[in-house]
């Protein structure tokens, strides 16, 4: 298992330092491997630094303290292997949903006829055929969200990172785009660190729970989520219910500590 | 919920056509009234002609001059003034604002200048500006330029400043290159601002060519206002108030018309406005 670790994080630190007032020590000491097509979760209170090191594994922020391979190769800056989806979707708001799809593809040198039709099989995938000429402005929530997911995943990253990419959706949208993302996931098998503070999110989607701690963010405990997926009973089954109060239990006892180390 | 909706909106009569031409026609209504009451007030012998002429003898006046070719000179040469400075300080506003939002050197020395600068009254240069470049258009288009480009640059800054960062980091994702990163990602996504900017410079732009023009003279709306003061021409003069306000009306008008087109894509183009 860990000879074929794609994502090997090991002992990474990494100070934020605000524009103005002290530095914060947001990550201490991270480890983490992650192998090939498997789906992690990193799992938290808001604040503990859970984005952060995605954004280390993106390239975003330069590592500065340990160190991050991706397939034995040190992390430089962002790149295509490794595609992103954020909350607040950042899509081009200027460019209509194909145009957004587009862009990547456009960047990757791509031939014209080729990225076209890609354009088209993506739209379709996430099932926003007929909105192709729409701008993000004209879209819900949940087509914003299908519109960022399709023009990632049209670039075929290895890595899939994923920052709380539903958080900002009403709860039945939530729900559906879970589901949405599994089966996509089944048929284009990507690794995947997914950031969220919602536990059953976590549990339902995952292979792995990271569970981590409250500001200076560590990772606690790595718990085993694997259930059968396609189950539509999941959420009533007791190894289900009873793996969420588990990781419940571990996450609120942080997200406590969180609340009273908060800086004011 | 959604049923009684429908059938409120059901209920609702649609508007007559004569409703939809008086909705059309609502925002000339206080105009039209100021208008009138103008000719009542002149025709009504309270003021001599010579204080207030009447709107009619203003209209008579402005015709008698588009006739003569006065009107076309004098508005052209205005508004190509008022153009030209306007296009110079939008190019070169957005160039020094995107200079300055990239470069700590030259942010470092145009900042001061911003700062002390905008609030100033640019107008109290024009003794200086005569000096060095004389009384003709070079003059007059400067100091528009000196005038318009500051709201420019600022709303250049601000709107470079306020894009999203994980927009840029999406563009970087995806592979874009430095290059790429400014022109298809920092510029479009701060355009709703420049164009903000640019809506502040252009009447700006206007105010500062007739000034100018009343100041030094010449062809132009402005000078030829103060040529018919001097003469005692009293509907000379309201007629260059009536052509300036018809112009910074088309002018303000054709900027909306604009920055609708250009930003479709925004919020603000789904929803209804006034303007």
């Amino acid at each position: 298992m860990s000879d074929s670790a794609q994502i090997v994080i090991d002992r990474v630190s990494h100070l934020y330092r605000p524009p103005r007032g002290r530095e914060v020590l947001a990550l201490e000491d991270v480890s983490l491997r992650v192998t090939s097509r498997e789906f992690v979760a990193l799992l938290g209170p808001s604040g503990c630094g859970k984005s952060t090191l995605l954004y280390l594994i993106g390239g975003f922020f330069p590592t500065e303290i340990g160190s991050i391979l991706i397939d034995g190769q040190p992390v430089g800056g962002p790149g295509p292997d490794r595609g992103i989806v954020f909350q607040h979707f950042a899509l081009f708001p200027w460019k209509t949903v194909r145009g957004n799809i587009l862009y990547g593809l456009e960047r990757q040198g791509m031939e014209r006829g080729e990225r076209e039709k890609r354009v088209q099989d993506f739209i379709e995938l996430v099932g926003l055929a007929g909105f192709e000429d729409s701008y993000p402005s004209q879209l819900s929530g949940g087509m914003k969200q299908r519109t960022a997911i399709a023009r990632t995943l049209a670039i075929d990253p290895k890595i899939l990172l994923m920052d709380e990419p539903f958080g900002a959706l009403d709860a039945q949208t939530r729900h559906l785009m879970q589901s949405e993302l599994l089966s996509i996931w089944q048929r284009t098998p990507k690794t995947v660190i997914f950031v969220t503070h919602d536990v059953q999110e976590a549990v339902y989607l995952a292979d792995r729970v990271a569970v981590m701690s409250a500001r200076p963010g560590r990772i606690k405990t790595i718990v085993d989520t694997k259930f059968d997926k396609n189950d539509p009973n999941i959420f009533k089954a007791k190894a289900f219910v009873d793996k969420v109060d588990e990781i419940w239990n571990l996450v609120r006892v942080e997200a406590i500590k969180a609340q009273e180390t908060r800086p004011s | 919920m959604a049923g009684v909706d429908a059938a409120a909106v059901k209920a609702m009569p649609r508007p007559a056509p004569w409703q939809a031409l008086a909705w059309r026609l609502a925002p000339f209504f206080s105009i039209g009234l100021l208008l009138i009451a103008w000719e009542a007030l002149a025709r009504s012998g309270t003021f001599t002609p010579f204080v207030l002429p009447a709107f009619s003898s203003v209209v008579a006046r402005i015709w008698s001059d588009a006739i003569t070719g006065d009107l076309l000179i004098n508005t052209g040469l205005t508004l190509y003034r008022a153009i030209v400075g306007f296009l110079i300080s939008a190019i070169g506003g957005v160039a020094i604002g995107m200079a300055m939002s990239r470069s700590v050197g030259v942010r470092w020395f145009f900042d001061p200048i911003i700062s002390v600068g905008f609030p100033m009254p640019k107008i109290a240069f024009l003794p200086v500006v005569i000096l060095w470049l004389g009384l003709y258009d070079l003059s007059k288009i400067s100091i528009i330029v000196f005038d318009a480009i500051f709201p420019v640059v600022t709303a250049t800054i601000a709107g470079i400043k306020g894009v999203e960062r994980e927009l840029l980091w999406s563009a970087r994702n995806m592979g874009a290159r430095d290059r790429e990163m400014l022109w298809q990602i920092v510029l479009p996504a701060a355009l709703p601002m420049i164009m903000t900017g640019l809506q502040v410079a252009l009447p700006l732009s206007m105010i500062v060519a007739v000034v100018a023009e009343m100041l030094m003279g010449g062809y132009g709306i402005g000078g030829a206002m103060m040529t018919a003061s001097r003469f005692a021409d009293s509907p000379g003069v309201f007629a260059g108030i009536v052509e300036i306000a018809l112009v910074g009306l088309v002018l303000v008008k054709g900027m909306t018309m604009l920055r609708r087109r250009l930003l479709i894509w925004h919020q603000e183009a789904n929803e209804p406005t006034t303007a």
